[in-house]
């Protein structure tokens, strides 16, 4: 079914009370994608899943399921006619019944049973049924919450933060068995997230949001390595941000000449991710000799941060890179070299931002 | 995260609606007061007495308070954190005052101990018979809230009095200020107990007016500067429970281990006996006493059944329509915390400071008017004793509330499931508790209120309290004991509902990992 | 929050409204009887038999129960009592204005029947009824009718006041000898009529400076059940209370325990009061025959027989009944002043609110 659009907002606006909240946003998502909403807080994220679920209302613009209405500001489908699912971040089950009865909740009497037992399994809760809900353990509760809103095989799944409140370990092993068990129930879900892991791992589809509008939605690997700005950029992940000079496809800066993701290019700012920049032992014409200045071992692999030495207008402050090889200690001088193509950013926001580079 | 809420249906509506009749007395006060003069306000509120009567109700008020708040918290900070033995047994003794109506508890105390008046022996009185009000609520938050914010700070070096002060006193805040807040509203009202104590207020010298010159715009004038002190406390609440938000109970809740008294225990159970002795001990020995001693107890006193079945049913029904009512107001403000909701709770509280005869004659004026098939019909009476005791059911239901998660009807609807099934389904079961709560305490005030009963009952129907007026007017106390007695006796169930919250598991399973 | 809260919570609310729905049926019978009575009476042109009339009284309870039975089976007309406190049943017949269902309003005061009187609520006592008491009793507008009276007195502790040291007049009550020994109830009805009688022979500001001293001399109490009682506990020397407090006290307490005993205030004296309770028929009331059958009754021979025999210890006010329960007879007074001089006491109650007393 992938591929045919599910969900479409258009030019979406609210508010709460007198401050607006959405200004003017646009989502598509498609039938059978798992998409995600990327945003810090307060950026309306959670506002945009409540209109979507039905519990707070659009001032103005379209909100349509499969072609049906939803709400369009004047007019609205109740949340519980939407057959949209909904996962707070807290969960949110009902203290006073058990796990079979939670998960029961939103289904006829008559298909209780069986749909319950399902979906223990698929969520792996076998045998808790009788349990209630202060008896589990955090991870268990939010599975039992997911198992809930899976039950009436919900056109659409909205999770709002489901995993902020579990240790790192447990968030990690949940939400790629969330994301393995809404692929496997064939689920069109939107995930709400500040967590750029989370929305990389778990996500077909990144929905980048800032200031009450989407500012760029695409697939994980498209965002990362060609956001369309130096905020989206740093949203998704550390960047090097250099000034360039364009000539044929290429972008000449400090590091020398880069090729280029896009074609068309102007002067203007590219972004390097920090795994483009290698140490090299030899100095070399397009090396930017620089100072260790501060360095994290992370198992996998190191975080190294270091100032060029010739700073000039061309270099930030600082630059950042991950290296396997450990690296030498701080305030030693190394060289780097950078690899791989160059992503052009939008020059007025880029140079704003190019201060805060890699912070 | 603080979400909005979309539009409630009907709630708003149905929220308004109930505020608007139990606030009605509000707006017939102020109908009468409009209807005197400006030279009558001016001779009524000059008076010299006007500033006494102030002084005497404020200071009354203030002491009051004070000590059931003292009382209530100690008793409760003592059953519930200490290794006292007996606790069930203490929570339902401290409670039982709560089954002793207030002109008994007057009765008893004048009776037995003529020199017990005036200003100290008012606040002796008041505050026996008033602190299960602040220890109720305050044992139950003890017993469900996590004792961990007590243990970090004893680990923090805090000794035992510093974490009572600044961890486990300001944890209970709001139970404190519920508690306050009934209590206060129900002193600005009262009268019988004053009446006997010798002791003015301003709802004494309401009363008078009432009583000896017929005049209700004077009357009601006065009543409109109790309303007055009534709206400051009912602000300083807000205030207190504002400032308690922060509370929570706490789902992982895990009892700390008791404190241990050492060789303290015997004093501290002394203290409790003695507490139990004054506020219970008194009124059942002057029961006992009268019906000992009394010679009127030899009167053939009226079918006792008739009225117990009588008071039971007016009782029973009206806590059951004053909880169904409270649920949509509490349900109101708790679902969309916004300026108009705050004050539609808070007029239904302005009521609970009115002198019983003002909301009687407010009913009476409005169902002569507007409700004329319903006049000295029995629902009117359920109708009074619904505006009259709204608040004490509003308090349960709103406190319960509390303790409900955000999210839980959000999520019941998006799983299909419609707004008013939902509110049967998820809201009410997890409030449930509080509800029984509203119910006993409705059903137990309702079942002693005397002045409305009087002016609202269909003509020939008599309850215990006003077969107990009819008698004790008489001076034949010992007839007029049996019904003394049967109504503590009915009250009993209600307050030992009312003590089973603080009964429940004190932990809740430890989560599994 | 646990299972087990939840369940017994749950088990208790299913069993309260389970009660309280049967309850609610209960009442609901109840009601309709009552609204058959009150609408039973639409042409009273024929025998007032069968008919029945709501009757708010203020008086004595069981005295009042003793006269409506004895109606009922003379005249075949039910009377349904509402008995309360009558100040309380004035401003519930005020409230309810033309609408009241009140038929006849039964005080123990004048005070009350005035008010009601001056608001033209009352409809004029058929004369015959009023011939049956003395005219000094009644209403001067003929409103209302007296149907019982009791005695201003003074009340004082045996064990420490001898008779002869009672005052021969209220007036010496306010005397410094009296400092810190007396009781009154001054929001009681009763206290009312003395501060008006003292208005009268004192003027405005006699009366003042005499309620200034009493206040000085004087505890406070409630009512004049409280009063009665601290006085025979020894609480307070001395009191002035109604006569029929002290009987009343007397029967609940047994003789033996009586260490009080009651003085008289000399003739002419305003402390030598007879206080009169009189009964009224409602001018809006739709039973207005039958109402005036229930006032000629109570001021006919065998009421005032049940009135002189009853609890209530008051004097019968009819010629040729007497109350051989109560020592002194009713005419040791003399000649009292009139019920209606009394009026509705709002000066008094001006002047005790002005001193403090109310």
């Amino acid at each position: 079914m992938t591929g045919q659009p599910g969900l479409l907002i258009e030019q979406l606006e609210a508010a709460h009370g007198r401050s607006p909240v959405l200004t003017g946003l646009d989502l598509t998502v498609d039938d059978g994608a798992l998409a995600c909403v990327l945003g810090p807080s307060g950026c309306g994220k959670s506002t945009l899943l409540r209109i979507v679920a039905g519990f707070h209302h659009a001032a103005r613009g379209r909100v349509t399921l499969h072609g049906r209405l939803l709400d369009d500001g004047r007019t609205r489908v109740p949340a519980e006619r939407r057959r949209i699912g909904y996962v707070p971040q807290d969960g949110a089950l009902f203290p006073h019944l058990t796990v079979a009865a939670n998960i029961g909740f939103g289904l006829p009497r008559a298909d209780r049973r069986e749909r319950v037992g399902e979906m223990l399994d698929l969520v792996g809760l076998e045998g808790l049924a009788d349990r209630h809900p202060h008896q589990l353990s955090g991870g268990q509760q939010q599975r039992v919450a997911l198992a809930r809103a899976l039950a009436p095989r919900p056109q659409l799944l909205l999770l709002d933060e489901p995993f902020a409140a579990l240790d790192a370990a447990l968030r990690t092993e949940l939400r790629t068995e969330v994301a393995a068990t809404l692929r496997r129930a064939g689920a069109t879900a939107i995930l709400v997230t500040h967590d750029v892991d989370e929305a990389l791992t778990f996500a077909d589809t990144i929905a980048v949001m800032r200031d009450g509008r989407i500012v760029q939605a695409d697939s994980p690997n498209t965002l990362y390595h060609r956001p369309a700005d130096a905020g989206i950029a740093r949203a998704l992940g550390e960047a090097n941000l250099l000034r360039s000079k364009p000539a044929d496809r290429h972008a000449i800066t400090a590091f020398g000449p880069l090729p280029l993701t896009t074609g068309t290019e102007q002067d203007g700012v590219v972004m390097l991710r920090p795994h483009q920049l290698r140490m090299t032992d030899e100095p070399s014409p397009h090396c930017v000799r620089a100072r260790v200045t501060a360095c994290l071992f992370r198992g996998h692999d190191h975080r190294v941060e270091c100032a060029p030495e010739e700073v000039g207008p061309d270099l930030p402050e600082r630059l950042v890179f991950y290296t396997p090889v450990p690296p030498p200690p701080v305030g030693s001088q190394i060289h780097l070299r950078a690899e791989g193509p160059a992503h052009p950013l939008h020059t007025e926001i880029a140079s704003a931002e190019a201060e805060a580079v890699g912070s | 995260m603080r979400t909005l809420r979309t539009a409630p249906g009907p709630l708003p509506l149905v929220a308004g609606l109930v505020a608007l009749l139990v606030a009605s007395p509000l707006v017939f006060v102020g109908l009468q007061a409009a209807q005197a003069g400006s030279d009558t306000a001016h001779r009524l509120l000059a008076r010299p007495v006007i500033g006494t009567l102030l002084w005497h109700t404020v200071a009354l008020t203030t002491v009051v308070t004070a000590g059931t708040l003292v009382l209530g918290f100690a008793a409760a900070y003592l059953v519930e954190r200490t290794d006292l033995p007996g606790r069930r047994a203490w929570t339902v003794a401290l409670a039982m005052p709560l089954a002793v109506p207030e002109f008994v508890h007057g009765y008893s105390w004048v009776s037995l101990f003529p020199e017990v008046q005036g200003y100290w022996g008012a606040v002796l009185v008041m505050t026996s018979s008033l602190y299960p009000l602040v220890f109720l609520p305050v044992a139950a938050t003890l017993r469900h809230t996590d004792a961990s914010a007590e243990e970090v700070a004893r680990s923090l070096g805090r000794g035992r009095l510093a974490t009572l002060w600044r961890v486990t006193l300001p944890l209970t805040r709001p139970a404190l200020a519920g508690g306050a807040l009934l209590v206060s509203l129900y002193l600005l009202g009262e009268y019988g107990a004053f009446a006997m104590l010798r002791y003015t207020t301003f709802a004494t010298a309401i009363y008078n007016e009432f009583q000896t010159s017929f005049d209700m715009a004077s009357a009601s004038l006065l009543t409109l500067a109790l309303v007055g002190l009534a709206l400051l406390l009912v602000a300083l609440d807000a205030r207190a429970a504002r400032r308690g938000r922060v509370v929570r109970e706490g789902t992982t809740g895990r009892g700390c281990a008791p404190m241990s008294l050492g060789h303290w225990k015997p004093v501290a159970a002394g203290a409790l006996a003695a507490v139990v002795g004054v506020t219970l001990g008194v009124p059942v020995f002057a029961l006992v006493h009268w019906l000992v001693r009394g010679s009127s107890t030899t009167l053939p006193s009226a079918s006792i059944v008739t009225e117990t079945a009588t008071t039971l049913g007016y009782a029973l029904s009206s806590a059951a329509v004053a909880t169904a009512a409270a649920v949509p107001v509490a349900l109101y403000s708790w679902r969309r915390p916004t300026r108009l909701a705050r004050t539609v709770e808070r007029a239904a509280y302005l009521t609970r400071a009115l002198p019983g005869i003002a909301v009687a004659l407010s009913v009476v004026f409005f169902a002569i008017r507007y409700a004329q098939p319903l006049y000295q019909q029995p629902s009117l009476l359920v109708a009074g004793y619904v505006v009259l005791f709204f608040p004490l059911a509003l308090t349960s239901v709103r406190a319960s509330l509390a303790h409900v998660p955000h999210g839980v009807e959000d999520v019941a609807r998006s799983l299909g499931v419609r707004r008013i099934f939902v509110l049967g389904r998820v809201t009410l079961p997890l409030i449930l508790p509080g509800l029984g709560a509203a119910f006993a305490m409705v059903t137990l005030t309702a079942s002693t209120e005397l002045t409305a009963t009087l002016l609202l009952r269909p003509t020939g129907t008599e309850t215990l309290a006003t077969q107990f007026w009819i008698y004790t007017t008489g001076l034949a106390y010992g007839a007029a004991a049996p019904y003394a007695a049967v109504m503590v006796a009915l009250s009993v169930p209600a307050v030992l509902m009312l003590t089973r919250r603080t009964f429940g598991t004190r932990t809740t399973a430890p989560r599994e990992n | 929050m646990s299972r087990v809260v939840l369940r017994s919570a749950r088990r208790c609310a299913v069993l309260a409204t389970a009660v309280s729905l049967s309850a609610l049926a209960l009442a609901g019978c109840s009601g309709s009887n009552d609204s058959a009575n009150t609408s039973s009476d639409k042409a009273s042109g024929g025998s007032l038999k069968g008919q029945a009339i709501t009757v708010y009284s203020g008086q004595h309870e069981q005295t009042v129960s003793a006269l409506v039975k004895d109606f009922q089976a003379r005249t075949g007309i039910k009377a349904n009592v509402r008995s309360g406190d009558e100040a309380e049943l004035a401003n519930q017949i005020l409230t309810e204005g033309p609408a009241s269902p009140a038929d006849v309003f039964f005080a123990e005061n004048p005070p009350a029947l005035t008010t009601l009187e001056n608001k033209g609520l009352l409809a004029k006592v058929n004369s015959s009824t009023l011939a049956a008491v003395p005219s000094t009793d009644s209403s001067a507008e003929s409103d209302w009718v007296g149907v019982s009276a009791r005695e201003a007195a003074f009340v004082y502790d045996t064990g420490r006041l001898k008779a002869a040291q009672a005052p021969a007049g209220v007036k010496d009550l306010a005397g410094t000898a009296w400092r810190g020994k007396l009781g009154i109830a001054p929001s009681e009805t009763d206290f009312t009529p003395i501060v008006t009688r003292m208005i009268k022979t004192e003027g405005q500001a006699g009366a003042k400076s005499w309620l200034e001293g009493l206040k000085a001399n004087s505890k406070v109490y409630g009512s004049n059940e409280d009063l009665v009682a601290a006085v025979n506990r020894g609480e307070v020397e001395a009191g002035v209370i109604d006569h029929y407090y002290w009987y009343r006290l007397r029967d609940e307490q047994g003789a033996s325990h009586m260490q009080s005993a009651l003085g008289y205030f000399k003739q002419g004296d305003p402390g030598a009061l007879v206080d009169v309770s009189g009964a009224a028929v409602l001018s809006h009331g739709r039973h207005q025959a039958a109402a005036q059958a229930f006032l000629a009754y109570l001021t006919s021979k065998p009421a005032q027989q049940i009135i002189a025999t009853s609890e209530s210890y008051e004097y019968p006010l009819a010629a040729g009944v007497k109350n051989t329960k109560v020592s002194r007879p009713l005419t040791a007074s003399g000649p009292v002043a009139q019920a209606g001089d009394l009026g509705d006491g709002k000066d008094a109650l001006q002047l005790l609110q002005s001193v403090g007393l109310l």
